[in-house]
């Protein structure tokens, strides 16, 4: 039984100040973290082996600062970890990531399950884990919020529609796991330390995976950034409560905050 | 004479011949219902896709998946549709992500939309990026507004980067159909006119080749994320003194529910009693940055204030006007903070 998590590594958005009136963006803190959507991903696959027993193999593409996200994925109880790092990648979008993470699965063959997060905190797109999952023509569960083994396949409740619901999948199967879903453990400082000193993390290029040029061209190309509109400030309304409270009512709504 | 020459001639003065979009056409919308009727964020979805439609002088179509849905497919002209493809088969319901997937690029593949959009629904969010990747294209996810370029008759998607903190515009120049998903409540739902006529068509679709993999089980329980931490809370509802008395601090906890945010308190409530110290706005706790914070009754001390300086949008309700907090309120009320919060949160469960 083999578990790939895939985790991407991503700016700390607390660590991100916008000023609305100036339309600019400043990083106060550049902090990069392992995306929490991510981690819970990650937990799942953990009490998913602790519970049946599995490899777990932790599975990135980014930039070389992206190691730090792997030997933290090391350090939680992956039982190995794999970088997917080459210049190529660079102007990658989602389906390419997709693509490599794909083609890194299927290097990794046989794999029972992959788990990914369901969305991330920087671009929360969501689209990785459908996407991976139709790369490689497996059934697909997002949304999930408690993923347990069940005889062959996964028990997975999902959020749907406004409602929880469960749901079976085969395996082999790709799972989203929603942040929040579960709470990730804190690595041991043994194993913090090991994952520095003694483990190793492979890594893997474009040509490793068998990537043709075609599947590392993007297609959704960047065309500049936008701001909501800056609050106004100072307004002051007075009156009879329900006059006011109707008053202030408009103005949120306006402001699209309700 | 050998003339071939000038083919070659031509053809470099012509340049490439196929374009892309060439031969892609029309607006499409996924429809979703949702308890044999059709769903509200589908309807938002089909007001912003006749705006797009009209300004590029094309048709809209919608597209009803579904099992026992044909009697909604008028429903969708009422909105604005121009033709409806219905796909009426058992092998629709319950929703398997791989049947949808194959029925919708069976018939885009087929009638070449130029753009597709999907409403950021669960149904929406599971199934456009299998399809676009199945479709080899791009998807702009989660967008909060649409536009069009007219020049190349792009689709240029406004979604949210770093957790919302502000937006990001995103193309799909070289591949078709541009598929979106559009968040829901976005946008208006239009009026409906029943005497709108349009075009329905039965789509009759071979789907046995592919079976759904996917067991499902309906469970009694609405749907309730996990608890947020405080700092990550979206809309916070703050009580301070203000409020007179705990029974009047529970309509904090009872308005922070409607508008799907979160209490806290000052430091003056949690002296009182009224709400738990690990709700406290201030220097103890770490700091808030919601995007609506609704301070109640609070005087707006320096060390409150610095908790919760992030805010993007500060209300302060208050009856003394010259409390410090109006100086940093991007609106300020003068009135008892009670009768106000007991009228809001009456606005504000109503509307909901």
């Amino acid at each position: 039984m083999r578990i790939v998590v895939a985790v991407k590594q991503i700016l700390n958005p607390a660590g991100v100040v916008v000023n609305l009136r100036r339309e600019m963006i400043f990083v106060n803190r550049e902090e990069y973290i392992l995306g929490p959507a991510d981690k819970c991903a990650l937990e799942v696959a953990l009490q998913w082996k602790e519970a049946a027993g599995a490899e777990v193999v932790a599975v990135s593409l980014g930039p070389a600062r992206a190691d730090d996200a792997l030997r933290e994925a090391l350090a939680m109880g992956a039982d190995a970890a794999y970088h997917l790092h080459d210049p190529a990648f660079d102007q990658a979008d989602i389906a390419v990531a997709a693509r490599a993470l794909a083609a890194a699965t299927r290097r990794l063959e046989p794999v029972d399950l992959v788990l990914v997060g369901d969305r991330s905190d920087d671009t929360g797109a969501g689209q990785v884990g459908p996407r991976l999952a139709e790369a490689l023509g497996l059934p697909q569960v997002t949304g999930a919020y408690q993923v347990r083994p069940a005889d062959g396949a996964a028990e997975v409740v999902r959020r749907w529609q406004g409602r929880f619901a469960r749901v079976w999948v085969p395996l082999p199967a790709v799972v989203a796991v929603a942040a929040g879903a579960v709470k990730p453990r804190y690595p041991h400082g043994a194993r913090i330390m090991n994952a520095y000193r003694q483990w190793q993390v492979a890594r893997w290029s474009a040509a490793d995976l068998g990537l043709t040029e075609e599947d590392l061209r993007p297609l959704a190309v960047y065309r500049g950034q936008a701001f909501p509109p800056a609050p106004e400030v100072g307004e002051m309304v007075r009156g009879e409560p329900a006059e006011a409270a109707r008053e202030l009512w408009n103005i949120l709504k306006s402001q699209k905050l309700v | 004479m050998d003339f071939s020459y000038l083919e070659t001639l031509l053809e470099e003065e012509l340049g490439p011949v196929e374009e892309v979009g060439e031969g892609y056409r029309n607006v499409w919308v996924l429809a979703e219902a949702a308890e044999g009727r059709l769903a509200p964020h589908t309807l938002e979805v089909m007001g912003k896709a006749r705006e797009l439609a009209d300004s590029l002088g094309v048709y809209l179509y919608a597209v009803l998946l579904g099992h026992g849905v044909s009697g909604l497919a008028q429903g969708l002209v009422a909105y604005g549709a121009d033709k409806v493809l219905v796909v009426d088969a058992p092998a629709l319901e319950p929703y398997q992500p791989e049947v949808f997937c194959h029925a919708l690029a069976t018939l885009v593949e087929e009638k070449r939309p130029e753009i597709l959009l999907l409403s950021a629904s669960d149904l929406g969010n599971d199934l456009a990026p299998r399809l676009a990747q199945r479709l080899r294209t791009g998807l702009l996810s989660h967008c909060l507004d649409l536009a069009v370029d007219m020049a190349e008759r792009l689709l240029i998607g406004t979604g949210p980067a770093m957790g919302g903190r502000y937006f990001e515009l995103y193309v799909c120049p070289e591949a078709r159909p541009q598929i979106a998903t559009v968040e829901p409540g976005q946008f208006r739902i239009p009026y409906e006119d029943p005497y709108r006529s349009g075009e329905l068509e039965a789509v009759d679709l071979p789907l046995e080749g592919v079976a759904g993999r996917l067991t499902w089980e309906e469970v009694d329980a609405p749907f309730a994320p996990p608890p947020e931490p405080l700092s990550k809370a979206r809309v916070i509802v703050a009580g301070g003194r203000g409020m007179g008395d705990a029974e009047s601090f529970r309509l904090l906890g009872a308005l922070a529910e409607a508008l799907g945010g979160q209490v806290a308190g000052s430091r003056g409530a949690v002296d009182e009693g009224w709400i738990d110290e690990a709700r406290q706005v201030g220097v103890a706790n770490p700091p808030v940055a919601p995007r609506l914070y609704l301070a109640c009754g609070i005087s707006g001390s320096v060390f409150h204030c610095f908790g919760m300086q992030d805010t993007e949008f500060l209300v302060a309700i208050n009856a003394d006007p010259e409390a410090p907090i109006f100086k940093v309120a991007n609106v300020g009320v003068v009135g008892d903070a009670k009768a106000i919060v007991r009228e809001l949160l009456a606005l504000a469960r109503g509307e909901g």
